[in-house]
């Protein structure tokens, strides 16, 4: 009984509850908008544009501190495109994909790192803006434009070629790709996102303290590895658009 | 879960703004400083090379150099030595050639002395002689 008692002792102090599907609405005109997604994203925004503009604002040749660790950072993101993309034209895509990697990565770590719950909203709660599903579908559909833009601006109109080639009898296939890549790019993102936060919360609603430990630890790989992915599968689908299947 | 509204377009829009701000914040600056750096390295690594070459060059000058000088000092050392022998013979000869006058004159001398040596023991032996005979014999005898 007295055991009984400590649960719901415990159980009148909400340590975690879980919340799927609620959010803090605006209304812009007669559109909805998820609040919250806004609100964190605009946190990482700032985070990420105070790092480069400490970084950037006294360049060194000799850097240290901050320039030091962004440059470090820039290096891993060129290396991750130059290998996807190649030695000739990966500059170009340097920032599109290096800012894909940042935004998701510092959305997940914010997630999963900043116990978010203390700051009360009306409705809803802060969480990785990576957690909802309109931010993922957003950067996949980027994606898909960046790789249409890059292969219609190297080779024109004759990038469609690729649909019907080497044979026609893989149209049904190459056209099915072009929405199967966004697609497994959002909701890969988006589930692994979610599906840490729910386990996270799911277990401290279980067992308090502790014990969810070691699975936010696997929490904050699982989302280094999917920002890490998504950069890494844009700038793969950034390759094949580009590449010379003749000549 | 999955309710699509502005949000999403939204998202996209600020996305590609934050995209062009760290371009023009982080991606452009930082990429230059590193592009300029791989400069640097790379025309300090050609001027190494220029160096070590001339270093090398240097060096080579001056093993000339001191080859040059060690033959020089050789022929000097073999030239000293051979004026030295030189000397020496000359200086040994004089003091030969010295040493047998020397010797010439001193046995000269003696002879000399000899010669008057013994016209005096002669001199003394014809008095002492008469003076024996005196002696013995009656100085009338004599006369």
């Amino acid at each position: 009984m007295e055991i009984l008692g400590a649960l719901t002792f415990l159980n009148t102090y909400t340590l975690a509850e879980l919340e799927v599907g609620e959010h803090f609405l605006w209304k812009i005109g007669n559109f909805t908008v998820h609040g919250q997604v806004f609100l964190n994203s605009w946190i990482v925004i700032g985070l990420l544009v105070i790092a480069s503009l400490a970084a950037t604002r006294n360049l060194q040749k000799i850097p240290s501190g901050i320039q030091n660790f962004m440059e470090f950072v820039l290096e891993f993101i060129r290396d991750l495109v130059r290998n996807q993309i190649g030695e000739k034209e990966y500059r170009d895509w340097v920032p599109f994909i290096g800012t894909l990697f940042l935004f998701i990565f510092v959305s997940n770590w914010s997630g999963a790192l900043v116990p978010w719950k203390l700051i009360e909203l009306p409705s809803g709660e802060l969480a990785a803006p990576t957690n909802d599903i309109n931010t993922t579908v957003a950067l996949a559909l980027l994606t898909s434009l960046a790789y249409f833009y890059a292969g219609l601006k190297k080779k024109g109109l004759s990038y469609f070629k690729h649909y019907i080639e080497p044979t026609p009898v893989l149209l049904p296939i190459a056209i099915l790709e072009d929405f199967t890549k966004p697609l497994s790019l959002s909701f890969r993102l988006f589930g692994n996102i979610l599906a840490d936060e729910l386990v996270v919360a799911v277990l401290v609603l279980l067992v308090p303290l502790f014990i969810p430990l070691p699975v936010m630890a696997l929490g904050l790989f699982t989302s280094a590895i999917q920002a890490l992915v998504f950069a890494t599968l844009a700038g793969a689908y950034i390759h094949e658009a580009l590449e010379d299947h003749h000549d | 879960m999955f309710d699509f509204d502005a949000t999403l377009p939204l998202m996209a829009v600020q996305f590609l703004l934050l995209t062009a701000l760290l371009n023009a914040v982080f991606y452009k600056p930082l990429m230059k400083v590193l592009d300029e750096r791989e400069d640097f390295l790379r025309s300090g690594d050609t001027g190494s090379k220029d160096k070590l070459a001339k270093a090398e060059s240097i060096v080579k000058e001056y093993e000339k150099q001191i080859a040059e000088a060690r033959r020089e000092s050789q022929n000097s050392i073999q030239k000293a030595q051979a004026e030295a022998k030189e000397i020496t013979a000359t200086n040994i000869a004089a003091a030969q050639q010295e040493v047998q006058s020397q010797r010439e004159a001193a046995t000269q001398e003696i002879e000399q002395q000899k010669a008057t040596a013994f016209a005096t023991l002669e001199q003394q032996v014809d008095s002492l002689s008469r003076q024996i005979l005196e002696k013995i014999l009656d100085p009338e005898l004599i006369k």
